[in-house]
Parts: C-alpha cells; sequence; structure tokens
C-alpha cells in the first residue's frame, strides 16, 4: 500500500431531511431535531405506515429523477462554497463521481405495471431514467469534460464514490472531482426493505438495545476534491483533507454482514494505513449505524476492538438511511463536526445494548483532535472507510 | 503510468462461452443468432438476439450452490471462473483479488421480477429475495462470496460507459498498490422488458444483421453475456496483452485525437445515431474493426471489444469478420498485422472512451 498525499476538500453541499445545506443540517443535528414520518410522496398498501426521512419542499424537474434532482442541487452548494464559477470548470479538466443506489435502476413501476396489463406505455419514464444517470447528469449540467463514473456498491457507494474520487487526483487523471453521493426515496426501496424486515414502525434508535432497524431517508452529499497544483493556483484554503480510503469484501452474505467483521476491520486498518494516521488520533467515529440489529452489534464491536474508547455516533437519526447517498452526506457531516470540534447526539439512543461493543454519544460531545473516521457497510459485503481531517495531524 | 496485464480472459456471449468460442468465431466471423419473444399490438413478437448460454458453470460450481442466484449473477460467476481458470489461477489464494463489474442495466430480469410480486400481489408480497438480488452490485457479491475474494469491490453503471469507467478505478487500485490482481468483469443480461423496449426505441427496421460503420440505416441487435479479464500489473507478467491508457470523458468541442499507428477497435454496434458519431469522428484512413456482430448491442459489449483487442494482439494480427473488419472507415481493407489496438467507444452527444493496448 503505498502512503500517497492527502486530497483537499474545498467545498461541500447537503441536502437531506435534516436540512437543505449544509449549515442548515447542521443545526437540526446539534439542536437534536428530527422528523420521520410517513411519507408525503408516495402510498402503500402495508397495513404499519413506517416513519421515513423526506426532504420536504422539494420538486424535480420533469426530465429528470429525483436522485439527480438532489444530487444536483448538492452539487451547485459545493460548488459555489469552494468559490467556483460553474462557468469556470468548463476550463479545466473536472470529474465526477457518484455513489447511487436507484439512481441508475431501470425500476419504474408504473411502466411495469402498463407493460404487464399488455398496454404499450408512455417511453417517457425510461427515456428519464436514461437522461438521469447521476454522475452523467451532473457533468452534462456543467459542461464538464473529465471522468465520470457512477458508482453502485449499494449502501456503501457514496463513501466508495468518495474514497475514488480521491484516488482520480492522486493519479492526475483530473485537477478537480464533484464527488459524492445521491439517492430518492420510493416505493420500491421502500417495499423492499419491509420485505426483508430490517425497517423500524418507529423513528429509528442506531445502536439502541431496543433497535428494530433502520428508517429509510432521501437526499445527496457531495464534496469539491481538488489537486494542490489547482487549489494553490486559485489561492483556495481547503476545508479538509481526505487523508485514506480502505475498502474490502466479507465474501459471506449477501444482506448480512460477517458476524466477525473481517472485512470492516480490514477497510479501516487500510484507510488509517493509507493515511498513516494512528488509531490514537481519531478523534471520532461517523458510524454506518443503520440501527438494524446485525449491522449494529457488528459495527461496535468492530469499534471496540480496533479503535477503542473512540467516540462514535451514527447521524442516520437525523437523515434516516439515505442508501447511496449516505456515505457521502455523513463524510459531509464529518467534515463540519470536524471543523466545529463538536459531535451531535446519537439521536434516537435511550438504552445501552449489552451485545454491542459500546454506546454512542448521547449529547452534542466537544471532540479531541482533527482527524476523523467515516464508515459505510453494505449488501454485498462492501464495507468502505474514509479518513478526513487535518494534514500533518497523525 | 501505471499498465495493467490481461492474463486471463473468460467470455460467455452469443459465439459460445471461453476463449476457445471467441476465437473460433472470430476466425470464422460466424456467431450463433438467437431471438426474444416480445409482446406486440400484433401479438407476440420474435426480436433477434444474441443470448448467453450459463451451463457451463457447472463445471465449476455444484448445481445445488447456484439454485438462488439469477441468470445475471450466473453470467458473472460463468465470465469469473473462465477467466481465473484460463489464468491458471483456479484454486490459488484470491484473498487480495480485487472485484470491478461494470454493467449498464444490472440484474434488470431480477429486478422486474420483484416489480412483479408487488404488482401482482400487492406491497404486502413484496419479494425479499428478488428485492436482495436486484441490487446492482449482486454479481459482485456473489463472485466475492463465491471465489473467497476479500479485496476491494466496485460495480459500476455508467450505461455504455460502464466498461471504461470502471477500468479506470481498477488501474488505480493497482497504482495505489491495493490488490495484487483484479477480476474485471462486464455483464449485462436480457429480459423481456429489455427487448421491449429496444424494440419500442429502435424498431423493427434491423434485419438482424449487424452493419456496424452504416451511419443510415439501424441495424443494431441486442445482446447479452460477459466478458471478464484477470488483470495484473504489466512488469514482468506473461499474458495476451498490456492496457497502457485509459482514458474517459466529454468532448463539447474540438477533435478527439486517436492514435494512427493501432487498429481502432470500435464500440459501433448498428445503432444509427452511434454510426453517425463514429463516422463524424474517426478519420476516414483510420484501420478500424468492430466486433459487435459476434455478441451484439449491449453497454458491456465494451468487455467484450477489450477480450478480442487481447486476442488480436496474442495473435499479431486483427481477424477480419464480414462488413466490419479490418478496413478503412470507407470499407477499404486494410493491413491486418498490428501491434497496438485502441478500443474506441463513443456514447450520447458527447462521452468517449480511448482504452490503448499493446503487445508485453
Amino acid at each position: 500500500m503505498t502512503h500517497p498525499w492527502p486530497v483537499a476538500i474545498t467545498g461541500l453541499g447537503c441536502i437531506c431531511a435534516a436540512g437543505t445545506s449544509v449549515d442548515a443540517c447542521m443545526d437540526a443535528l446539534y439542536s437534536g431535531r428530527r422528523a420521520p414520518a410517513p411519507s408525503l410522496r408516495f402510498t402503500s398498501n402495508h397495513p404499519t405506515r413506517f416513519p421515513v426521512f423526506e426532504v420536504p419542499n422539494f420538486s424535480e424537474p420533469p426530465e429528470l429523477l429525483r436522485t439527480s434532482a438532489l444530487g444536483l442541487q448538492a452539487a451547485r452548494e459545493a460548488i459555489a462554497d469552494a468559490g467556483l464559477d460553474p462557468e469556470a470548470l468548463r476550463s479545466l479538466r473536472v470529474g465526477v463521481c457518484v455513489g447511487t443506489t436507484v439512481g441508475s435502476a431501470m425500476n419504474n413501476e408504473q411502466f411495469c405495471r402498463d407493460y404487464r396489463a399488455g398496454r404499450d406505455p408512455d417511453l417517457a419514464p425510461i427515456e428519464r431514467i436514461l437522461r438521469s444517470n447521476p454522475a452523467a447528469a451532473i457533468a452534462r449540467e456543467f459542461g464538464l469534460t473529465g471522468p465520470c463514473q457512477t458508482v453502485v456498491n449499494a449502501c456503501a457507494s457514496g463513501t466508495d464514490a468518495v474514497g475514488l474520487a480521491a484516488s482520480w487526483i492522486r493519479g492526475g487523471l483530473c485537477d478537480m472531482v464533484i464527488a459524492g453521493g445521491a439517492d430518492e426515496l420510493g416505493r420500491i426501496t421502500y417495499n423492499g426493505f419491509i420485505s426483508l424486515m430490517i425497517t423500524d414502525d418507529s423513528p429509528c434508535k442506531p445502536f439502541d438495545k431496543e433497535r428494530k432497524g433502520l428508517n429509510l431517508g432521501e437526499g445527496a452529499g457531495m464534496l469539491i476534491l481538488e489537486s494542490e497544483e489547482l487549489r494553490s493556483k486559485r489561492g483556495k484554503k481547503a476545508r479538509s483533507f481526505l487523508l485514506g480510503y480502505g475498502s474490502a469484501c466479507d465474501a459471506h452474505h449477501l444482506t448480512a454482514p460477517k458476524p466477525d467483521g473481517e472485512g470492516l476491520r480490514y477497510a479501516i486498518a487500510e484507510a488509517l494505513s493509507c493515511s498513516d494516521t494512528a488509531a490514537e488520533a481519531i478523534a471520532f467515529v461517523n458510524a454506518h449505524g443503520t440501527g438494524t440489529p446485525d449491522n449494529d452489534r457488528v459495527e461496535s464491536r468492530v469499534l471496540a476492538s480496533v479503535l477503542p474508547g473512540v467516540p462514535f455516533l451514527s447521524t442516520k437519526g437525523y437523515t434516516g438511511h439515505t442508501l447511496g447517498a449516505a456515505g457521502a452526506i455523513e463524510a459531509v457531516f464529518t467534515v463540519a463536526c470536524l471543523e466545529r470540534g463538536m459531535i451531535p447526539a446519537n439521536a434516537g439512543f435511550a438504552t445501552a445494548d449489552p451485545d454491542l461493543g459500546g454506546t454512542p454519544v448521547q449529547a452534542n460531545t466537544q471532540i479531541e483532535g482533527s482527524v476523523a473516521l467515516s464508515e459505510s457497510l453494505a449488501f454485498g459485503g462492501n464495507n468502505s472507510v474514509i479518513v478526513l481531517g487535518k494534514r500533518g495531524t497523525a | 503510468m501505471m499498465r495493467m496485464a490481461v492474463k486471463g480472459i473468460g467470455v460467455t456471449g452469443g459465439f459460445g462461452s471461453g476463449v476457445a468460442d471467441l476465437t473460433a468465431a472470430l476466425k470464422s466471423g460466424v456467431s450463433r443468432m438467437d431471438g426474444i419473444t416480445i409482446p406486440s399490438a400484433q401479438g407476440p413478437l420474435q426480436l433477434p438476439a444474441y443470448r448467453a448460454a450459463t451451463e457451463r458453470l457447472e463445471e465449476f460450481v455444484a448445481k445445488r450452490a447456484l439454485r438462488r442466484i439469477d441468470h445475471y449473477s450466473k453470467l458473472g460467476l460463468l465470465g469469473a471462473h473462465l477467466a481465473l481458470q484460463d489464468a491458471g489461477m483456479l484454486g490459488t489464494d484470491l484473498s487480495r483479488l480485487g472485484v470491478v463489474i461494470a454493467s449498464g442495466y444490472g440484474a434488470t430480469a431480477t429486478t422486474f421480477a420483484f416489480l412483479d410480486s408487488i404488482i401482482g400481489d400487492g406491497d404486502i408480497c413484496a419479494s425479499p429475495t428478488h428485492f436482495a438480488n436486484s441490487v446492482h452490485n449482486s454479481a459482485a457479491a456473489n463472485i466475492s462470496i463465491m471465489l473467497g475474494a476479500k479485496g476491494p469491490s466496485l460495480t459500476v453503471s455508467q450505461f455504455d460507459m460502464s466498461v471504461p469507467s470502471a477500468l479506470m478505478s481498477a488501474r488505480q487500485w493497482f497504482a495505489e498498490g491495493r490488490v495484487d490482481a483484479v477480476l474485471f468483469g462486464a455483464i449485462d443480461e436480457l429480459s423481456d422488458l429489455i427487448g421491449y423496449l429496444w424494440q419500442r426505441q429502435r424498431g423493427s427496421e434491423s434485419s438482424g444483421i449487424i452493419s456496424p460503420l452504416q451511419a443510415d440505416q439501424e441495424s443494431s441487435v441486442i445482446g447479452e453475456g460477459a466478458a471478464f479479464l484477470l488483470l495484473t500489473r504489466a512488469e514482468n507478467a506473461e499474458g495476451y496483452c498490456a492496457i497502457d491508457t485509459v482514458e474517459t470523458g466529454s468532448l463539447y468541442q474540438g477533435e478527439l485525437p486517436l492514435p494512427s499507428d493501432a487498429l481502432l477497435v470500435l464500440g459501433a454496434d448498428g445503432r444509427k445515431e452511434l454510426g453517425a458519431r463514429y463516422r463524424a469522428t474517426v478519420p476516414s484512413r483510420s484501420r478500424v474493426a468492430c466486433y459487435a456482430p459476434l455478441y451484439g448491442s449491449m453497454p458491456a459489449a465494451a468487455g467484450f471489444d477489450l477480450a478480442c483487442a487481447a486476442l488480436i494482439l496474442q495473435n499479431g494480427a486483427a481477424f477480419p469478420i464480414t462488413g466490419a473488419a479490418c478496413c478503412d472507415m470507407d470499407g477499404v481493407a486494410a493491413e491486418l498485422e498490428t501491434e497496438r489496438v485502441c478500443a474506441v467507444r463513443l456514447a450520447g452527444a458527447n462521452e468517449y472512451s480511448k482504452i490503448q493496448l499493446s503487445r508485453l
């Protein structure tokens, strides 16, 4: 494993149920505000109305999937935050790397209903899907000429997209990358997760003894990653740095994490190693923390084993599980928490579970240190970890 | 620049399964045309299509272990095992093996089956098995589980640009020392709904004979299959060829620079609008070859193009299949011998990729 240089993060953007900008989200997190509720956008004939975390008052244009529209909004905020004129991006080699789960799936329900009913359905929904590949939609919107990639690693997609984007900068493939994740809520994922019986019918309770599962959410998080050459030319101060990235597969089960957390352990070790960061330097961990019994047990035990005593929290109690967007939204939150020197309480936690490896932070907590870790676990056994923070603090 | 070696190839498509079948098709120019039945206002309609078989998977995996594996993942599993076998790596320690999958559409049949479970029986009867297997990275997961591959795993879905985009990230894994080898695969499956969409979008103009370089008529034929490459670092490696560079992006103005000393393997596949773009982009005197007539049109075809490029470099010469190679853009026959290949793919209005390969 090589020890490449850190990659600067010069802009952040976020939209989710917690807020429609990074600052609005952080206000909600530090205030402990959350409002999961049955969907206002779709219905289901399940007898139980499971709460979700929807982005209120957000409408996508008819030509785009909601996923891509969310991604575009977060990208616009990140570009502005980086002090960039969108027009100026055309003269640079700018790439786009976006994680998603539904953003490239050919799964329009009404189209399929009409098709199964023997009608010749309108092709518009399919053409919208073909036009809405999240990374391609962002590249097209801003006229970007660099590499473009939509990562579909299930719930680790956002974290992987950020980690891969950094490798493009390190490899000299582009000057800048708009990296992150985006996903929308819909009936298909809603019914799918209910069918797997890992959905909580009350507000989710990550790492709590009474946790019953996840609440779905939607949103997007975007980060501007920039080469040192371009950043120094622009005279732009970095908000933070992506110091390392690790990824490993459990090779165990399609939907369940490996009980001993082998893949996650390897991913954490790789991320720490390639960032040249000691475990003791980690100020906090933004955990995957979905609120499902299996995820939280495996994840907390691994953290207790490899990062003992390090404060951890899940922010999914504020956002719901935003699937392919989650890792990116959580990367944005991690940077914002490092800047503020404080992490929010793990929403939904009330009772410690003796079966877990530890308990998350239960109040807004000052942190010591300037490096943090954000991690994602996913269907398919994917485990992905990024290390974020100041350079030279390891 | 990090060079990768193609150490093994595993393919299944309309031409058959394995390197021997693909080589035979390249030499004969003949592939097996099948079909798919789709509904239409006039009743069931038979579309020409290249279908891929997965029977050979039972040479590697017990039938019992495949009971819950769908066709999409089976295509991937067969491609993966064939590539490892071809590289002499079956049964070796694969704990540092990375897995990269590129797919334009993912597990479409299972995705539609999940929707059917809701449409037919109501939300409460949504199938958990179909849902779990409908995620885009299901093939990568099944491959990792079956092989015990514990390195990083990546699935990319970028429609026609899935393969070059994913290959770029695979190369970065090598550059950063994350892996010793990468099992790189392109997979797309054909389902009745995908066939229906194809027919609705492209009509029934195609005669079933793909004419890749014709820009004035639709001649595409839909296909399915899996094309896998076992990749290692190129230094001191033995194998089919080296992958020297991978470049993807969008071009809004100016010309796409293409190497003049390489055979250009074009992703042209009979889609009318892309045929016109290839004609506008590729200089007329370029030496080109197109092999879509052996496996059809699908996003994963870019993986088959790479497999063909590797076999060309091993052979030292292009395979002149009827109507598609080896010629200039005006169809005039060109020299077959080549030391370098550049796989060129165009998509949409602006997207492009160039993958340059050479002999090891």
